[in-house]
């Protein structure tokens, strides 16, 4: 950014400033607004959600409680329950939206008819709010007349209809299944546009090899894009372990816990319990939030690892 | 696959190989078939039952319409507050999206142009946020907005929603700002411009690409942002549309028909964006996500 | 002159002092937007406090129960509540917080001592127990009589007779239950508590509730496998678990109809609605009998008596006089004949049994008839638990294993767990 060509010292009021004096009051003007957002309705949220979980909270007073709420935690088999499901979500969404996002994307690559047209279609799912796929799904997945139940009938599979969402041993895989509906789409977009970003040398050089169709995909493309492909992986990580609104439209956590996600039963104890107490629900955020954070830096270590050993 | 069919125009396809070409392509058409059918055909099939009555629809789910009833969405709008939900939303994620775009780009633009010491730590204390798990939030936020009188009201929501797309604003901008020559800025230095008009009269117009990707990819999440408005709104007049969607799921039978309508009311002003805006929008997101 | 001014000023003050005693505005918030002939019972009593108080104004607000609950835990933790509000027993939040006024003020000789023994929280009393329900077992007359199913004159099937309904409904493709726990967390917990009291008798039963009785006991396992031997016979509707509060009504009366329906006596605030609201088909005949005996019971004559629909004050109402002396309004046996009569459910305000009339009196009668004899057990489990306990009967027994979806050893093991801490 430093300039090479000579300029005149400043001489008018509110002239050019010079490069190397730091324009401080223009620079606290500009971060000004968004640090005063930050600290109001972020840093201090956070501060006092971990004030709250050592305390008892009422609604006028405020006992301090020490550690007793994380201790009472630690034996909270809902909320280990709840959190055992957020990682299975956390962990098997990653993959299958990726790698299926990956097949759409080479399709498309191979330049099918219809392209515009397909990506504005298989990305429907992604503009949909979570309440609206909820309501659609929980449809589909009717035992009497849901779309789900009703093509295994008309396709002579009748005896493997299901309560996809009643059942506790499917409601989790069902669920994770809508989620991955809708974001596939999403990572079939974004891989697409890395794909065509990625310089066409490479791979006509790989073409002229006279490698298979797999060989290429692995040992070409696939490298080429592993940053994308990482971040999508973090993204979607990250989208899963705050789910909320898909599971609270439709199981609100049931049966027996089998779809309980950590929000769901955060939200369910500090405003559905019979109770008003706030401290132990911020016990939980607090707790959970660390596992987030532990979580996301050991994908990105995992994967950054990796890539350093390629090379 | 691709080979196969990308197809280079030396090569001529060969006799032998011409069944297998076909046949891996409609095993490819096969495949984009269903995966479309698979992803869109929800989206068809509330668009048909938004338009048929509940009782038709009992009398068989899948039927295409016949009576198209277009009524019931004025009669969603009219007489189920369809409308005040629809304000509500517009209302609340227009000014959201107005003051994120002036407050993050401003940060932005000062992360990027600007060399001083704390400015990669005060950037990454903003974007390191977009890992937070609301939950981690919520609670205090539902205190606060209460103990300042915010709480049920459009305002506070909307300045929820300011500090929750803030750092994906932030991200989305900066790097775009980065990205502007540097000389730009020197020759407007010299010519005397103060630092609030250069970014106004140069950062701003040259980043509107990267800000109509922001503003886009803000309006899509904070319509559909659901977890946010059910803690902090709780007043009927005063509900988003996402909240305002379970209106028609009451005490009785639940009346799917409607219920259809008021999804389609709420999807259709979101893919419309999409459609219209589609290539922006994948820059944009691919900016991020790309590297 | 001086006689003339000093007049003047009588006049004035007078005036003034009379625009001084102004309006006194009280605010209500209560559930039953949905069920009209409890809400039109609710405003006629403001209408008519109203006329005999013309300083008070009640401004009301109806909600759905859970949107209510809602809307009051945050505006009363944000110190701005309604000045009276509905609530149920089981919301000693409220009470443990201080956030109700002691209604001892009320006038309590009217009211039944064991609606008052319900609400009352460390030896006060904090609400108005205006409904009070007992579960019923309804069925549809014409359809039993065509299984060929008699009901006895004590109006308890035993435990064989009901299983042999269940089997002949299902032949005929009949459903023979309708319940339905889409949207509360107590219907399907009728099923086993109603079971549960028969066979234990109030003193175990209430140490059940407390934790002090193992679920393991065998006479709790042996009603457990009783009932999952209904439900494995198709007593539920295949809907069970997403059929909806109101649905349950119309899925036993119309469609598809069904052959009983086990629910608290304010069926009647959704059955008696006309047919295209919600309510029963004409003709329909509803018989009201009760839950099957348990064999080897301590007391088949035992069931559930709930307080349901209260109101209570806020704490932190500027108008404490008046909003006690509008609940007062309602502790007259007139008032309470009158509920009973349009309302046609039970209450917890005396009432003055031998003037009933009304267009119901019939349907009373049935519903006295199935109570007589009766010993109450006094609240649902949902009121008498608390915490990790009361989430985990509601997930077992109100959700999971009437669906079949959680079996005996599994849910008696995760009860007793549930009382571990």
């Amino acid at each position: 950014m430093a300039s090479l060509v000579s300029r005149p010292t400043g001489v008018r009021a509110g002239a050019a400033t010079r490069v190397d004096r730091q324009p401080w009051s223009a620079i606290v003007l500009f971060l000004l607004p968004a640090f005063t957002v930050y600290t109001a309705l972020t840093a201090y949220p956070v501060l006092r959600t971990l004030w709250n979980s050592v305390h008892t909270v009422l609604p006028h007073s405020a006992r301090f409680a020490g550690i007793a709420n994380y201790a009472a935690l630690v034996h909270d088999d809902i909320f280990w329950r709840s959190v055992r499901n957020t990682f299975i979500w956390s962990c098997v969404s990653p993959v299958a939206e990726v790698s299926i996002g990956l097949l759409l994307a080479l399709a498309l690559y191979a330049r099918i008819p219809g392209r515009r047209f397909l990506r504005i279609a298989w990305f429907t799912p992604v503009l949909m709010s979570y309440v609206v796929v909820g309501i659609i799904w929980v449809w589909i997945y009717n035992y009497d007349w849901g779309a789900a139940n009703a093509i295994l009938r008309a396709i002579g599979l009748g005896r493997y209809v299901q309560a996809w969402i009643g059942d506790p041993r499917i409601a989790l895989p069902s669920l994770i299944f809508v989620t991955t509906w809708m974001w596939t789409g999403f990572n079939m977009v974004v891989l697409l546009a890395a794909m065509h970003s990625l310089p066409s040398e490479v791979l006509e050089a790989a073409e002229l090899d006279n490698c298979g169709w797999t060989a290429k995909l692995w040992h070409v493309v696939i490298p080429l894009i592993r940053p994308t492909i990482l971040n999508l992986v973090v993204l979607s990580f990250i989208g899963k372990m705050k789910i909320f609104d898909l599971v609270w439209i439709t199981t609100k956590g049931g049966p027996l816990w089998s779809t309980e996600t950590v929000s769901t039963y955060l939200y369910k104890r500090a405003f559905e319990w019979s109770t008003f107490d706030l401290g132990y629900p911020s016990t939980i955020a607090a707790v959970w939030f660390v596992i987030v954070l532990a979580g996301v830096f050991a994908l990105t270590w995992l994967f950054r690892q990796r890539e350093r050993l390629e090379f | 696959m691709g080979r196969l069919l990308r197809s280079r125009p030396f090569e001529p396809a060969t006799a032998r190989s011409f069944p297998t070409q076909m046949l891996k392509r409609v095993a490819l058409f096969a495949i984009v078939a269903l995966y479309t059918a698979f992803a869109a055909g929800p989206f068809v099939w509330v668009a048909t039952m938004s338009v048929r009555t509940t009782s038709e629809i009992s009398l068989d789910h899948y039927a295409w319409p016949a009576k198209w009833h277009w009524e019931k969405f004025a009669q969603a709008w009219f007489n189920s507050n369809y409308n005040v939900y629809f304000e509500n939303s517009l209302l609340v994620v227009a000014s959201a999206v107005a003051v994120l775009t002036v407050v993050g780009s401003m940060a932005a633009h000062c992360f990027a142009r600007y060399r001083f010491p704390a400015n990669r730590v005060l950037y990454f204390v903003i974007f390191s946020t977009i890992i937070f798990p609301p939950q981690i939030t919520i609670i205090a936020l539902f205190q606060i907005l209460v103990q300042y009188g915010l709480y049920d009201s459009l305002v506070g929501l909307a300045l929820v929603y300011v500090a929750v797309q803030l750092p994906l604003t932030v991200y989305v901008l900066e790097s775009f700002f980065a990205r502007i020559p540097g000389d730009l800025f020197d020759a407007a230095r010299i010519d005397g411009y103060s630092e609030w008009l250069i970014f106004w009269k140069v950062s701003l117009p040259i980043a509107l690409p990267a800000i109509a990707t922001a503003v886009i990819l803000n309006t899509i999440l904070l319509w559909n942002e659901f977890l946010y408005a059910v803690v902090l709104i709780t007043d009927e007049s005063r509900r988003t549309l996402p909240l305002g969607i379970q209106r028609f799921m009451g005490d009785q039978l639940e009346d799917v028909g409607m219920i259809a309508t008021g999804l389609m009311i709420a999807i259709v002003p979101v893919v419309l964006i999409y459609m219209f805006f589609s290539e922006k929008l994948i820059q944009g997101m691919t900016a991020g996500a790309v590297k | 002159m001086r006689v003339l001014r000093w007049l003047l000023a009588v006049v004035v003050v007078t005036f003034a002092s009379s625009a001084l005693g102004q309006q006194v505005k009280l605010t209500l918030w209560s559930h039953w937007a949905a069920e009209k002939i409890k809400r039109d019972f609710v405003e006629d009593a403001i209408k008519r406090f109203e006329s005999t108080h013309p300083d008070v104004k009640i401004e009301a607000t109806w909600y759905e129960k859970n949107a209510l609950y809602a809307a009051l835990k945050t505006a009363l933790r944000a110190g701005t509540g309604p000045d009276i509000f509905y609530a149920e027993p089981d919301q000693v939040e409220y009470m443990e917080n201080g956030l109700l006024l002691d209604l001892t003020p009320l006038n309590w000789s009217g009211i039944e001592p064991w609606a008052k023994e319900i609400w009352t929280y460390k030896g006060k009393p904090y609400g108005l127990p205006l409904e009070a329900w007992t579960v019923e077992l309804y069925y549809n007359r014409k359809t039993l009589a065509d299984l060929g199913v008699a009901v006895p004159a004590g109006l308890q099937l035993s435990s064989d007779a009901f299983g042999d309904l269940v089997k002949k409904a299902r032949a005929k493709n009949i459903t023979p239950m309708s319940l339905g726990v889409g949207d509360r967390p107590f219907p399907g917990a009728f099923l086993v508590h109603e079971a549960l009291v028969k066979k234990l008798g109030v003193a175990a039963y209430t140490e059940l509730l407390e934790g002090k009785l193992s679920w393991s006991d065998a006479r709790v396992v042996d009603t457990l496998k009783l009932i999952r031997s209904w439900t494995d016979a198709g007593l539920l509707p295949t809907t069970f678990t997403t059929l909806k509060l109101g649905e349950s009504h119309t899925y036993f009366y119309s469609n598809p109809g069904a052959a009983t329906f086990l629910m608290g006596s304010f069926y009647s605030s959704r059955a008696f609605n006309p047919p295209d609201k919600g309510g029963e088909p004409p003709g329909f005949q509803v018989g009201i009998m009760q839950y099957p005996a348990m064999p080897g019971a301590a007391c088949n004559e035992c069931r559930t008596l709930a307080v349901g629909g209260s109101y209570v004050v806020n704490a932190g109402t500027k108008h404490p006089k008046e909003a006690i002396d509008f609940l007062n309004a309602f502790v007259d046996p007139g008032m309470a004949n009158r509920w009973l009569e349009e309302v046609v459910v039970q209450t917890g305000v005396k009432a003055d049994l031998s003037k009933i009339g009304g267009p119901h009196a019939a349907y009373l009668k049935d519903l006295f008839a199935a109570d007589a004899n009766a010993k109450y057990f006094f609240g649902l489990p949902s009121q008498r638990m608390q915490g990790k306990p009361r989430e985990v009967f509601t997930q077992v027994f109100n959700n999971a294993f009437p669906a079949g979806t959680i079996g005996v050893e599994d849910a008696v093991k995760q009860m007793n767990a549930a009382y571990a801490r």
